[in-house]
């Protein structure tokens, strides 16, 4: 039996606009997680375990634990293997290890592909998958693929639940089927990785909503129904002695049945990012990324006349480009320290969020956000 | 009269060799329930990655670490991965809940302890430490290449001592070879000694066709007296 676990405690202050649902315009510390957990190889091909996680991110989490990941593994061969129960969905480079600070050099992944406010929309499913790994004739490298279907669950204290409720809207479930694959391969240069990663998702939610179109009737019932919600996402990443460089795009399209159907929303969300770390010695590594992120959405129907379409990406309320520099200390093997400046254009605040809640910048957006995070985590 | 069919076989298994410089530090040894005797890199690789768990013949195997110091840090150089990069990737391993951690050992005794009772183990020691009730495996930095080609032969020489006594057998030997195709040395694998002693002299003015790398092949020439 192996037990393992981590926490992180995370500061950030911003010169304008509160940022991830916290008060960072007058520094915040509410930024903190942890995991436990559990596993043991049953036999040579079996393996069980569970994890469980908690975290405070501003209005998100609120120190509600939730099961993280409790899986049953049994591997047939080197190239087919199932497992079952909770599992961390296989997207992209990092959306299952996004929560695990200590495994990146950023204190914050690029945000305009792994999106911390909403972890809950790609962590994990209830579900199975299946997995393997090929290698290739010819000396053309190894090929890793997942498979995977099941359901997704967004937590009462969510980001995309909180940002609903800006709208007055009480949401009592939220989620629905997540299926997709995932294939990666290890090319024949060495150090040279490259992927795809597809998602599809078929959301429900359900609740009750003060009526938009007359306020005064108090709440009537809400709900979206996906007709078309899918994720695409490309990535490569490239290691070569102390250095690091990864890029990935991911394109989300999500159109829904809203306001109890009598509405319908069109919204295309792109970002991608290129990083670059390196390791200056044993303790020290520092990194740079660019990200950018740019959102558009087009509403028909009933409540078209209060959402005129939002389709220039240069406005910055349809935008987020974010320039980083971070430094990286490991101050020994299981803590490390981590600063952090985000140079940001933009808000991104449309029919989606992505980082910038009006709940808590009641006063409006301005065009530009610095950001100082400061972190810190250890693990075991 | 006897006529004598020298039947030269090839095996199948050949690989990339690497620069002795790690590979003077270092040894990877297995359970005598490994088939192998030999492992090229990359494979060890996918085996220390977790990627692959069992060896082409579908034998399961369990990767074995020796705790962080010099002998681990030689074995990585096989891997071509550092330190640092493989413990984040281990970790990644058992906080997504998609694998777990390698067993992991204070010494060379140690690893030789369990690598010994433990069917399938496969790890690594110091090159000096004595590997006794385990096996010590060549290993290469490349891929597994049945493809190197033989391009000049020499038939052994009978012994004819041996032919007259109707002595046969099959000699197996290991035969380096250089980028270029010359054979840089042999070495004996199993058989008869008197055999084994003509089969080398033969097999060392082969000559193989150019590879990418210098290469080790595993040779079995069998001696058949037939009348």
């Amino acid at each position: 039996m192996q037990i393992h676990g981590f926490a992180s405690q995370g500061f950030v202050y911003t010169n304008d606009n509160n940022w991830l649902t916290m008060n960072t315009s007058q520094g915040s510390g509410a930024f903190t997680d942890f995991g436990i957990n559990a596993s043991t190889n049953v036999t040579d091909r079996l393996r069980i375990g569970a994890q469980l996680y908690d975290r405070n991110l501003g209005q998100l989490g609120e120190y509600h634990p939730s099961l993280d990941w409790a899986v049953v593994d049994y591997r047939f061969k080197s190239w087919f293997g199932i497992r079952g129960g909770k599992v961390k969905t296989t997207l992209g480079l990092y959306t299952d290890s996004q929560d695990l600070d200590f495994l990146h050099t950023f204190a914050l992944l690029p945000q305009s592909v792994y999106p911390t406010d909403l972890r809950d929309a790609t962590i994990a499913h209830v579900g199975g998958d299946i997995y393997g790994n090929v290698t290739l004739q010819h000396k053309l490298g190894d090929l890793s693929y997942t498979g995977y279907v099941g359901h997704r669950s967004d937590s009462e204290y969510s980001g995309y639940r909180y940002y609903l409720s800006s709208f007055g809207a009480q949401i009592k479930s939220y989620g629905g089927l997540q299926y997709g694959a995932d294939l990666r391969w290890s090319t024949p240069l060495k150090g040279l990785l490259i992927g795809v990663s597809r998602m599809n998702e078929e959301i429900t939610a359900k609740g009750s909503v003060v009526d938009p179109l007359n306020p005064g009737a108090g709440l009537v019932p809400y709900s979206e129904f996906s007709k078309a919600d899918w994720t695409n996402q490309f990535y490569g990443e490239y290691t070569k002695g102390r250095l690091r460089i990864d890029s990935e795009y991911r394109r989300y399209w999500r159109n829904q049945e809203i306001s109890d159907s009598t509405s319908e929303s069109f919204a295309d969300m792109r970002g991608w990012y290129v990083s670059g770390a390196y390791r200056i010695c044993k303790r020290l590594q520092i990194g740079s990324y660019y990200s950018r992120y740019t959102i558009t959405n087009v509403v028909t129907g009933a409540l078209s006349a209060l959402y005129p379409p939002a389709t220039d990406t240069n406005l910055p309320a349809n935008h987020i480009y974010d320039k980083v520099v971070t430094a990286r200390v490991d101050l020994t093997k299981f803590w490390n320290l981590k600063v952090e400046g985000h140079f940001m254009n933009g808000y991104g605040s449309g029919p989606y969020p992505n980082g910038f809640y009006t709940q808590v910048n009641p006063q409006g957006f301005m065009p530009n956000t610095n950001a100082l995070v400061v972190k810190t985590g250890v693990n075991f | 009269m006897k006529c004598r069919n020298l039947l030269l076989v090839a095996a199948g298994l050949a690989i990339f060799v690497s620069g002795e410089s790690f590979a003077d530090s270092v040894k990877v040894i297995a359970n005598w329930s490994v088939k192998t005797d030999a492992i090229s890199a990359a494979d060890l690789k996918r085996l220390f990655l977790e990627e692959r768990i069992a060896l082409a013949d579908g034998s399961h195997v369990e990767p074995v670490l020796e705790k962080n110091g010099p002998v681990h840090v030689a074995f990585l150089k096989y891997l071509g991965i550092s330190e640092d990069d493989l413990e984040t990737y281990y970790r990644t391993l058992v906080f997504t809940g998609k694998g777990s951690m390698p067993k992991e050992l204070g010494s060379d005794a140690e690893v030789i302890a369990y690598v010994a009772r433990t069917r399938g183990a496969i790890g690594y020691v110091s090159s000096t430490a004595s590997a006794e009730g385990v096996k010590t495996l060549t290993v290469g930095d490349g891929e597994a290449d049945a493809e190197r080609k033989l391009t000049f032969s020499v038939k052994p020489v009978y012994p004819e001592t041996l032919r007259k006594l109707n002595i046969g057998g099959t000699v197996r030997l290991r035969v380096f070879i250089s980028a270029q195709g010359k054979v840089e040395d042999v070495r004996l694998l199993g058989g008869n000694p008197i055999l084994a002693e003509a089969a080398v002299s033969a097999v060392k003015k082969w000559v193989y066709a150019p590879g990418r790398s210098r290469s080790i092949v595993v040779v079995s020439i069998l001696f058949e007296g037939t009348e």
